[in-house]
């Protein structure tokens, strides 16, 4: 577990990105928060959010893009950090130092994966905590009674945490087959590793519509890629949708988060077990590549 | 060796194929406690293959333990006990100098911190500095440093110098022999460049094209191998009694012997013995025609 402790850290050290960028992200909607003008649906005075309902579901929303914008960069980032974390070292041979260390290969192939699908995501989560944080006491202090107070509403603050701790729980285990090919290719590959994470599934799907004329994998793909929405939340919410007339603009939104999430159907559903087992399967076959290959 | 102890690595039959290539073909050898081994050939001759089974960074066929282990499938057991430097350029650019210690520190039990300060604070390195920017030679100190201060039995050493000026070349093995060097702890070293090690070793392994072509103690060499100078005229009774190898110099041609009848010899005059590259050229060039 100590050595666990270490790999994670080294990590940190070697991909300071992990939290530059979510730094560098939260700034910037800072700036554009501290500057910016605001003009939602047309809404330019005072009095146009007369009622409470309005506020929150500007709040709400104000909240939801805001954290969109971070998690979006954080997957983007953390995928990309996958498929580079086990080829960077065997490219500039530094694998041979790490491997002269008392450190198993699967320690080190799990630690990147902890990295990837657990760490980077919550930095990323704490900064936009950060940041809403901030932009609340800006836009309180700038607009004072025109949007600022819809910002200060603790139970929907707490909704979008468990939004986003459960977004962060359910992407790890859905993509976790893309994480573990990302990870097989980086073990595996001598050069472009871009290349080789597209080209394999790809020629699948072209020789089984050449050969055999069907399109099963591709049907698989969309169906797994697309699916992960369908698994994790319940569309009606359950309790229904909050719609609020704002300068002439409805604007719906679901009553509340709690009606949305389905851990239960996620984790009784088969597929998500599937996902499970060709993720592991995958994670496995990355480690036992780990295991044969030293520099490229 | 004596009977009762078994030897540190012991290869038998060690064969390490890539694709149709093979790059060892069924070497077998021992290397006991307390030598410093070079393990010496031409690029290409399989000296790294033979490492990097050692080290357990491949599979192989064939028997192999060292320290007592299968290296392949006990590495992380292995590398508590062994370590190796395999060309000293292989720390990455990002890390910093106190970034190493304290993770060396954190993974490895026989780390001894203090010891790898110690060996730093006589460097002009300071620990804020990455690697990137440090030059060749610094980062063999901070490499040596690292290495040095894990209280190790086995250091693996491959192509250690390769890239660095004399004076990085002679203060890495003074360091080695000083800093590292008793005899509970035994030194394997590959190299192409036998004259840097010659003085260093105890023991030669000379490889070449996957297979042995000499495994002997250095200290045999006087009773096993001899060369003479012969002059013009006896150059024909000096090949009759067939030399390994025989070289022109001015006015004199030396012959090479191996398992030499020394009271023959002792009749073109002084016998001497060859020096380590002398022996690794004789040895080379014999097998090559």
């Amino acid at each position: 577990m100590n050595t666990f402790k270490w790999l994670v850290r080294r990590e940190f050290w070697e991909n300071r990105a992990i939290w530059i960028a979510p730094a560098a992200v939260g700034a910037l909607q800072t700036l554009a928060i501290l500057f910016g003008t605001v003009n939602i649906s047309g809404i330019t005075d005072n009095n146009a959010l007369a009622t409470p309902d309005q506020g929150t579901v500007i709040g709400g929303l104000a909240l939801f893009i805001f954290g969109v914008v971070f998690f979006a960069v954080a997957y983007v980032y953390a995928f990309w950090y996958l498929l580079d974390c086990l080829y960077a070292d065997r490219k500039d041979r530094s694998i041979l130092f790490w491997k002269s260390l008392p450190i198993t290969d699967a320690q080190t192939v799990l630690a990147k994966l902890f990295i990837g699908l657990i760490a980077i995501p919550l930095v990323y989560f704490v900064a936009a905590d950060v940041t809403t944080l901030l932009m609340a006491v800006i836009v309180s202090l700038r607009f004072r009674s025109f949007i600022g107070a819809a910002l200060w509403h603790p139970d929907q603050w707490l909704q979008m945490q468990v939004l986003w701790l459960y977004l962060i729980v359910t992407m790890g285990i859905w993509y976790l087959p893309l994480a573990g090919w990302f990870m097989v290719v980086s073990a595996w590959a001598r050069r472009a590793v871009i290349l080789w994470s597209i080209l394999p599934p790809v020629a699948i799907l072209i020789l089984e519509r050449w050969f055999v004329g069907t399109h099963v994998v591709a049907r698989l793909l969309v169906d797994w890629s697309s699916g992960y929405a369908a698994h994790t939340f319940i569309e009606p919410p359950a309790n229904g949708w909050a719609t609020a007339i704002i300068g002439g603009h409805a604007i719906t939104r679901p009553e509340s988060i709690w009606g949305m999430v389905t851990p239960a159907y996620f984790f009784s559903s088969p597929a998500t077990w599937i996902c499970i087992f060709v993720g592991s399967a995958l994670v496995f076959a990355a480690i036992q590549l780990r295991l044969r290959r030293a520099e490229v | 060796m004596s009977l009762t102890m078994p030897a540190l690595i012991d290869a038998q039959k060690l064969t390490k194929r890539y694709g149709k290539y093979t790059a060892l073909d069924q070497v077998s050898f021992t290397i006991d406690t307390g030598r410093i081994v070079g393990l010496i050939g031409p690029n290409g001759a399989g000296k790294t293959s033979a490492l990097r089974a050692i080290l357990g960074l491949s599979s192989y066929e064939g028997t192999l333990s060292v320290l007592g282990r299968e290296p392949f499938s006990d590495r992380t057991a292995l590398m508590n006990e062994a370590c190796f430097i395999a060309d000293v350029a292989v720390l990455p650019g990002w890390l910093r100098v106190d970034q190493a210690i304290e993770f060396v520190a954190g993974v490895h039990p026989r780390f001894r911190r203090d010891h790898a300060e110690a060996l730093l604070a006589k460097t002009q390195i300071t620990g804020k500095r990455r690697m990137r920017e440090l030059s060749k030679g610094m980062k063999t100190q901070v490499h040596l440093a690292l290495t040095m201060a894990i209280d190790a039995k086995l250091l693996v050493l491959d192509e250690p110098t390769l890239g660095l000026d004399i004076l990085a070349r002679r203060a890495f093995y003074d360091a080695l022999v000083n800093d590292f060097m008793d005899d509970t702890r035994t030194i394997l070293i590959t190299t192409h460049q036998v004259e840097e090690v010659e003085n260093l070793l105890t023991d030669l392994i000379f490889i070449d094209r996957g297979h042995i072509a000499l495994a002997m103690p250095v200290e045999d060499i006087p009773t096993r191998y001899a060369v003479v100078a012969v002059t013009e005229n006896e150059v024909e009774a000096a090949r009759a009694l067939e030399p390994i190898y025989e070289r022109r110099t001015l006015g004199k041609t030396l012959f090479y012997f191996e398992a030499p009848d020394f009271e023959k010899l002792a009749g073109f005059g002084e016998i001497m013995t060859p020096s380590v590259s002398d022996l690794f050229v004789a040895k080379m060039s014999g097998s090559a025609v």
